[in-house]
């Protein structure tokens, strides 16, 4: 099958990769993700899209 | 490992009267058991305390001729502290530990290595919860025997809450419900020794096919614990449910697959598509009924049915985890059984 341990290593880190790659400006601002479009009223429910916006920005900032 | 030129240069250091030294063969067969025991400052503490008294006894016990006090002399020379041992090695072993320069020696070697034992316990917490990896172990026979009959059948069984004592959950030896680690691990292992069995038995094994089995098995494993990780962040769940709870839960299903691998062995296909869709619906039960109480926590207890968007999503989430871990049996096995 030869999924092995250092595939799924390589494929981690593709995608941290992929998303810390993501433009602030020039690509999220445009698709209606940047961070500060999303963080509404401090509800109870944050909902999933400003949960995955959350997660970009703190890829993005840890891997700056 | 020890050749001439090292003897007599160390030799040539030390206020020692050399004389005629033995054959390096004889030095070679004395010296093993000596330089263990006299390497004071490389031996771990708890071996060194026993390890010096016999080993200053030993040999004058094992040896009786003179080449006792060269090799004594020879083993002393190998102490990597590198103090001096004067005409000390010469005299007989109660002088030996007399001297001042030996205790000092051992006494320093003894401060270094509970030290370095001082250091590794207070990091290894760090990287591994070693204390919270304790309750997970903490079973028993009748509790295993308990929980795999629940594996296997788990529809009669009424009651799927996991008991707490004081705000900690109880040790699964008391309580069914609890999730361990210890049917996973040893699933697991059962797991790769039934796939080389497998292999073998259809001529295609070789043994660098076990570690692959190994490794794929636990990327797999990997894989489905950070999914469901993720997906648990990104619907905001407040659950007590910790990662190695997940990997537990994760590992449940390795005891169906050996089931089904097994009876594949035995009696061909049939037997194995009988027993695997048998643990598939198994485990399909076992994981909703546990989740289900884990992350709609609020929701399911009373037995309400589940309305709202955000009981609804949760609901979905349960489903996807318990319905993935019959398709990772499938995939995990079908290549074994021809």
């Amino acid at each position: 099958m030869a999924f092995t341990l250092y595939s799924l290593l390589q494929a981690a880190l593709l995608c941290v990769n992929a998303i810390a790659v993501l433009h602030e400006e020039r690509f999220l601002k445009n698709i209606g993700w940047g961070t500060d479009q999303g963080i509404g009223g401090f509800g109870e429910e944050p909902g999933i899209k400003s949960q995955l916006m959350n997660l970009i920005r703190s890829v993005r900032t840890v891997m700056r | 490992m020890h050749d001439g030129t090292d003897f007599v240069a160390s030799s040539a250091l030390r206020p020692l009267p050399a004389p005629s030294r033995p054959s390096p063969c004889v030095t070679d067969l004395r010296s093993p058991p000596l330089t263990q025991r006299q390497l004071i400052s490389a031996t771990p503490s708890k071996r060194r305390v026993p390890a010096s008294q016999p080993g200053m006894a030993d040999p004058h016990q094992l040896f009786d001729d003179t080449s006792s006090a060269q090799s004594r002399g020879y083993g002393a020379q190998r102490t990597p502290s590198g103090l001096g041992y004067p005409a000390a090695s010469t005299t007989p072993p109660a002088a030996f530990l007399a001297d001042p320069m030996s205790n000092m020696a051992m006494a320093y070697g003894s401060s270094l290595a509970a030290q370095g034992k001082e250091l590794v316990d207070k990091n290894i917490d760090r990287f591994i919860p070693v204390t919270k990896l304790k309750y997970y172990f903490a079973v028993d026979t009748m509790y295993v025997g308990r929980k795999l009959g629940l594996l296997f059948f788990p529809y009669l069984h009424q009651d799927w809450e996991v008991q707490y004592q004081q705000d900690t959950p109880v040790a699964p030896r008391f309580d069914i419900n609890a999730p361990d680690l210890y049917i996973p691990a040893m699933a697991f292992i059962t797991y790769i020794l039934v796939a080389g069995l497998a292999l073998g038995t259809q001529d295609r094994f070789s043994p660098d096919l076990l570690g692959l089995q190994a490794s794929s098995a636990l990327a797999w494993l990997t894989l489905e614990v950070l999914a469901i990780l993720l997906s648990l962040y990104l619907v905001t769940v407040n659950t007590d449910l910790t990662t190695i709870d997940l990997v537990a839960f994760s590992g449940y299903k390795y005891v169906g697959m050996i089931g089904g691998v097994l009876t594949g062995l035995l009696f061909g296909k049939i037997g194995y598509y009988l027993v695997l869709g048998w643990c598939c619906v198994s485990i399909f039960v076992f994981m909703i009924r546990t989740l289900r109480l884990k992350i709609l926590a609020d929701a399911a207890a009373e037995g309400v049915p589940v309305r709202g968007a955000r009981n609804q999503l949760r609901m979905y989430l349960t489903m996807a985890v318990a319905a993935a871990q019959p398709l990772l049996m499938y995939w995990l096995t079908f290549h074994l059984v021809r």
